[in-house]
């Protein structure tokens, strides 16, 4: 079985803009058809069937809720190559980065809880600007190569983000 | 007989007998078995009325003596008697050391690494342990309930490893047991109060045990349960409350700690009932031989402070990992005896800013959730729109050791199962033409910290030069949240696979004996036993079958197709009348091999008018 779209398996068109209430929605109806429990009496291929259908199911919905991964797998479907790791070419966000770094070691050596929950927030806020961006790009093909360099960000913010949550697990020790 | 059973649309093609099927809590401290009757999820009781089992087993050089008997006479036969097996399933000898500072047993070594306890028996391993607890549930709910089981739902912690649930299911075997599907006890504990109450929204499930710490953050919405993260402590429990009055005992009675098994049981004995006690009085008297003292609240809230604070801790990190704020969650459950503790209510109500529901009993809601799962999949239907699902994810993430000792995670935690994830790995040496995989369960990134799942070896990959292979490791996590790993080199396709069968578990030899002897000392005659077995297989497929040809048999099959179904289903129907084991099970093999393109048409259909927003019936309109 080859693995269908992501999108299409929801029946949707690839977009970056999503109705994310809608595809939870769509996503616990088609996994209330497709979950092995449904299958508990069926006969043994129709379980493995059900288990595979139920992976891919997951697999879909989680690289689709979360915008860096469905901005980089709207990218990937496009037929673009895209390691992991690259060097950036973006010395205006490199530098933020930078900033963003600091004031998170900053955080750390204070053990400033509060700081971090500031932090956070504005974390959110460029998320949610970056996340915009990148649908307005989307929507206009002229700009393809923004869009992967705005994904390099979503995909930084990302990581900030899971550092982020790193701390706030050191700093509750 | 005819080949074709007429039935209204939505009947069963047969009147249905209800088939039973029983939700199990085997818990640290205590047991209990619920089942569905009419429509009412309860737990049963046994011939006294009583309904909590504690787990407590006795050996006797010719009975095993299970429940409350036990747990009194523990301190006066220590040795034979076994409580609190649960902390010990799934565990390795030095696991246990690590863990069980006061635990009074002899252990002896078996075939496998598990630790076995030394008794009047002979050497009994915690599977076995657990497996006389769980016969004895099985019993009193085939009495109670008037019949055979087709299966229970045992429930685990979420927090449980593979180790751990594959010792469980081990158990349920061992007891004559079909398990239909372990369930992480706190989603059991969501499913009892979400259809109690209708609830929907975010909920954290706070569940504190005899011996284990459970949080998990889940999702309601219209009868599908999400689990959004989990989280916990698999040794961290009520048992240690009592562990730290025990303490607080020998310290003030100046006590030497090296306490010979009997004092040490009636010690703990002693602490457990101040604990209780303490649940309402703001004191209580205590006295060990001529040593007398007063344990306040007071005193009591600080001595295990330490330990409220380790789970409140778990708690925020889940709520982290579920990616919602603390004020995102709309009720907190309590689970667990020892939530009756008010300095725990306290500070979890303080954690989450409300009040914690504690309308079910929480020593039940456990088994009553579980027994609700259980009627659902052994195939009694709910009405339209009241079938649960259960989305789970996998409590610790999985992945292999790469270069240099380090963990490189295939699979997060918190990821919903089933789950499958490929990895592409290479060769780092010219010519290397094999390749070990080694499978880990952890957080940590250093090999060392994290708990060995599994190894195995791939031969056979063509010599190329270093980075040259391409290696496709592929992790499948089924719904119950068991582990299978296979490996392939992409070019000349040599493949090996595993399923995952934790180095804590039992050798097969082990399990083959185990299952031999509880077979003598049941009095129960094998073949009769297997032959049975076969039976209720060959029954269910038939059902299944029936109830897929009357659903889309027309609309999915062509004429020949289904004639060659049935001829196949009316073999085994006369096949069942006999007694031929053998038979019965390779017929049953080939109605599965005719009906296999019919399953898979049958799921796409599924997927595709779910797709469509619309169920089957109105395709078919």
């Amino acid at each position: 079985m080859g693995s269908p779209c992501h999108f299409a398996l929801f029946d949707l068109q690839p977009s970056f803009r999503l109705d994310l209430e809608q595809l939870a929605v769509r996503y616990r109806e088609l996994a209330r058809n497709v979950h092995p429990d449904r299958f508990a009496d069926a006969s043994e291929r129709e379980q493995r069937l059900a288990l595979e259908h139920s992976a891919s199911l997951n697999e879909a919905y989680r690289t689709l809720k979360h915008a860096p991964s469905r901005a980089r797998y709207l990218l990937a479907l496009r037929g673009d190559e895209l390691p992991l790791e690259v060097t950036v070419q973006d010395p205006d966000f490199l530098m933020q980065q930078m900033h963003w770094r600091e004031e998170l070691e900053d955080l750390q050596d204070s053990a400033d809880l509060a700081g971090v929950a500031v932090f956070k927030r504005r974390l959110k806020v460029a998320q949610d600007e970056l996340n915009e961006s990148f649908a307005v790009c989307w929507d206009a093909p002229q700009r393809r190569t923004e869009a992967e360099r705005l994904m390099r960000r979503m995909q930084f913010l990302d990581k900030l983000s899971h550092e982020v949550r790193q701390l706030e697990e050191r700093l509750d020790d | 007989m005819a080949l074709l059973q007429i039935a209204e649309p939505g009947q069963s093609p047969q009147p249905h007998q209800r088939r039973l099927a029983v939700g199990i809590d085997l818990g640290t401290t205590n047991s209990l078995v619920a089942a569905v009757r009419s429509g009412l999820s309860e737990t049963l009781a046994d011939a006294d009325g009583q309904v909590i089992l504690p787990s407590a087993v006795r050996y006797h050089a010719d009975r095993v003596e299970v429940g409350e008997t036990a747990r009194v006479a523990a301190s006066g036969d220590p040795l034979n008697t076994v409580l609190s097996v649960k902390r010990l399933m799934g565990r390795g000898v030095e696991d246990v050391k690590q863990l069980g500072e006061q635990l009074p047993y002899r252990f002896v070594d078996g075939e496998s690494h598990m630790p076995f306890i030394d008794t009047v028996q002979g050497p009994k391993s915690p599977v076995e342990v657990s497996a006389d607890i769980l016969k004895t549930l099985r019993q009193r709910a085939e009495a109670s309930l008037g019949g055979e089981l087709v299966g229970a739902v045992i429930t685990v912690p979420a927090y449980f490893d593979e180790a751990q649930r594959q010792a469980t299911k081990d158990a349920a075997r061992l007891a004559g047991l079909s398990v239909l599907r372990l369930l992480n006890e706190p989603t059991a504990a969501a499913v009892a109060y979400g259809l109690d109450q209708q609830a929907e929204g975010v909920v954290a499930i706070y569940d504190l045990g005899g011996g284990t710490f459970d949080i998990s953050i889940l999702r309601l919405t219209g009868g599908v349960f999400e689990v959004l993260a989990t989280g916990g402590d698999s040794a961290l429990g009520g048992d240690d409350f009592d562990h730290a009055i025990a303490g607080w005992m020998i310290e003030q009675a100046g006590l030497s700690a090296d306490l010979d098994p009997g004092a040490q049981r009636s010690l703990l004995q002693a602490a457990c009932m101040a604990k209780e006690a303490l649940t309402v009085n703001t004191s209580v008297d205590l006295s060990h031989g001529a040593w007398h003292g007063l344990l306040s609240r007071e005193q009591f809230d600080a001595l295990i402070e330490p330990m409220v604070q380790r789970s409140l801790k778990s708690c925020r990190r889940a709520v982290r990992d579920a990616g919602v704020g603390l004020e995102e969650i709309e009720a907190v459950v309590m689970v667990g005896g020892s939530t009756r503790v008010p300095r725990v209510r306290q500070a979890v109500a303080e954690l989450f800013g409300r009040e914690p529901l504690t309308d079910i009993d929480p020593d039940q809601v456990v088994a009553i959730g579980a027994a609700i799962q259980a009627d659902t999949l052994a195939g009694n239907k709910r009405g339209e729109g009241e079938e649960l699902l259960l989305l789970d994810v996998i409590p610790l993430s999985l992945g292999l050791e790469t270069m240099g000792g380090l963990m490189e995670k295939v699979i997060p935690r918190n990821t919903t199962i089933p789950v499958a994830r490929a990895q592409d790995f290479t060769t780092y040496k010219d010519g290397q033409t094999a390749m070990m995989i080694h499978v880990l369960q952890g957080e940590r990134e250093l090999i060392s910290d994290c708990r060995s799942l599994a190894r195995f070896e791939l031969r056979g990959i063509p010599p190329m030069v270093a980075g040259a292979a391409k290696i496709r490791v592929t992790f499948q996590v089924d719904a119950d949240g068991l582990l299978s790993v296979a490996a392939r080199e992409l070019a000349s396709g040599v493949e090996a696979s595993i399923q995952v069968k934790p180095s804590y578990g039992l050798t097969d030899g082990e399990i083959a004996r185990m299952l031999r002897d509880s077979f003598q000392n049941a009095g129960d005659d094998k073949a009769a036993r297997v032959l049975r077995e076969q039976q209720v297989d060959a029954q269910r497929l038939l059902e299944a079958v029936e109830a897929a040809l009357l659903a889309d048999g027309e609309r999915l099959l062509e004429a020949g197709e289904r004639l060659a179904i049935e001829a196949q289903m009316q073999q085994l129907r006369e096949l069942m009348e006999g007694s031929d084991g053998l038979a019965i099970e390779q017929q049953t093999k080939r109605l599965t091999q005719v009906t296999d393109a019919f399953a898979a048409r049958r799921l796409d259909a599924t997927v595709k008018a779910a797709l469509a927003g619309r169920s089957l019936n109105e395709i078919e309109e």
